[in-house]
């Protein structure tokens, strides 16, 4: 049964791969059509870029902030970072892109698209980054904080020798996979025109109704944004790699 | 050591770990031995002895001074004595020599440097020179057990408090462990233990506390407990672990 069924999704993967393949493969490019577009998507792609580095530093204070407020013994702070983490994570991206932008930006008279679309993405990911850091925290054995205790440690020294380098290696893998949803999340910033590269790429079909010349590159672009980031963790996963 | 122990009590949920426990542990009591079924409420009263956790009522007087119930207070008494864990309690991510010198300089203010020496200082008194650059995940049980050892008392700690050194430990590892702590007795340190090894606490300590269901059952000369016991929870305790 087990080899019947990994022979079967084997098939089915090599088939969809293939078919895929012979899409791409089989297409008349007119790489001519899009070529007085190439500085529209490298500027679209510089901009995806700049917008996911600072919403990148910018999550991890929020979340960083979050998690503290989360562990705090006082429970305001605690009442408080449970109920930003839960709203964000139960409404879309989507509408709080158009909320924060269309009424909370407005209201206070800032309309740097850019600026905005940084902060909203930074929150969004935030909320998701703080889960994964207070479960890292939390995974760290009760026993440790006793030792710390038992030598002398304060709490904040604790944090920095003993919780937080041990929490660092377990949450990597999975604040790797939610960096790489924050760069591909940046492209529903389209909505209040922030000129990121999936605007772009959609201007230039638009344009040139030459879809797979537009949407190739800019597949390709994504991927040199979020690989590195999964090669940047699993080198860093071994940096921080102990025998258990 | 003198150690004044009056009516103290802690309890957790639904049960009470130690049950308004009395005694008293005059100069000459060099070395206190806690002894009684699993589940009596060892390790709890060694924890409340150790300032690791505060008691829910009564008092305890160590050398004249009061334990203190203030954190900031309490982390001070911590300091000034040592702590041994029974499953070794040793930071994963940082290696053998590390768990030895971290507390040295970032509780007690040591230069690095003096650390280190120090840290090689006591390893080589305990046969651990070739394990120090290893991280705790590579030693054996009783190896790490002689690491959290030489941690306890590597800044020449007042008091020892041991919490069933040799428990999770096979019996070739143990005698390794026992003779370490028979070394430092020899030595002048002054030691309180909770053990299931009777053969070592008829020998090797002054004074025996009998500890069941929380109670303080029994309470004397080590002579005396072991030779003459008077409740019939000891001698049915001394039978059953004598026995084999």
């Amino acid at each position: 049964m087990k080899k019947f069924l990994s022979l079967s999704v084997s098939v089915i993967l090599g088939v969809t791969f293939c078919f895929i393949v012979w899409v791409v493969a089989a297409h008349d490019y007119q790489w001519e059509l899009i070529q007085p577009y190439w500085g529209n998507l490298f500027s679209g792609w510089l901009t995806t870029l700049g917008i996911s580095v600072a919403a990148l530093c910018l999550s991890v204070v929020i979340a960083s902030v979050l998690t503290a407020g989360q562990l705090s013994e006082y429970r305001v702070p605690r009442l408080l970072s449970r109920v930003y983490v839960e709203f964000i994570r139960g409404t879309p991206l989507l509408a709080q892109i158009l909320i924060g932008y269309y009424m909370i930006a407005d209201s206070i008279g800032w309309d740097s698209r850019f600026g905005v679309g940084v902060v909203i993405l930074s929150g969004f990911s935030g909320a998701y980054l703080a889960e994964i850091f207070r479960g890292g925290v939390e995974s760290v054995s009760s026993s440790q904080w006793l030792s710390a205790r038992a030598i002398g440690l304060t709490e904040g020294q604790t944090y920095r020798h003993i919780i937080i380098p041990q929490a660092v290696r377990r949450v990597l893998p999975a604040s790797a996979g939610q960096f790489a949803n924050l760069i591909k999340d940046s492209s529903l910033l389209f909505v209040i025109s922030v000129h990121e590269f999936t605007m772009q790429a959609r201007e230039v079909n638009a344009n040139t109704y030459a879809a797979f010349e537009a949407y190739i590159p800019m597949i390709v672009g994504y991927l040199l944004l979020t690989f590195p980031i999964s090669l940047l963790s699993r080198y860093l996963e071994k940096r921080f790699h102990y025998e258990h | 050591m003198s150690i004044e122990i009056n009516d103290l009590c802690k309890r957790y949920g639904a049960t009470q770990a130690v049950d308004s426990v009395t005694a008293k542990f005059g100069d000459d009591d060099q070395v206190v031995a806690l002894i009684g079924p699993s589940g009596g409420g060892k390790s709890t009263l060694l924890r409340l002895l150790g300032g690791l956790e505060p008691p829910d009522s009564g008092s305890v007087v160590l050398d004249g001074a009061s334990l203190p119930i203030e954190e900031e207070a309490l982390r001070h008494f911590r300091m000034g004595n040592g702590f041994l864990f029974q499953s070794f309690n040793l930071f994963p991510h940082l290696k053998a020599i590390q768990n030895i010198s971290l507390p040295l300089v970032k509780v007690h203010g040591w230069a690095a440097d003096d650390a280190e020496a120090r840290a090689r200082e006591i390893a080589e008194r305990f046969g651990l020179e070739e394990h120090l650059e290893k991280s705790p995940g590579q030693l054996s049980g009783g190896q790490q057990q002689r690491i959290a050892l030489a941690r306890a008392v590597a800044h020449r700690p007042g008091l020892l408090f041991l919490d069933e050194p040799t428990s999770a430990l096979d019996p070739e590892m143990k005698a390794e462990v026992l003779d370490l702590i028979e070394e430092l007795r020899l030595s002048g340190q002054r030691i309180v233990l909770s053990t299931h090894e009777m053969g070592f606490a008829k020998r090797s300590s002054d004074k025996v506390l009998f500890l069941s269901g929380g109670r303080c059952l029994e309470v004397g000369e080590s002579s005396a407990v072991f030779g003459n016991p008077v409740s019939k929870e000891l001698r049915d305790f001394l039978a059953k672990v004598m026995k084999w």
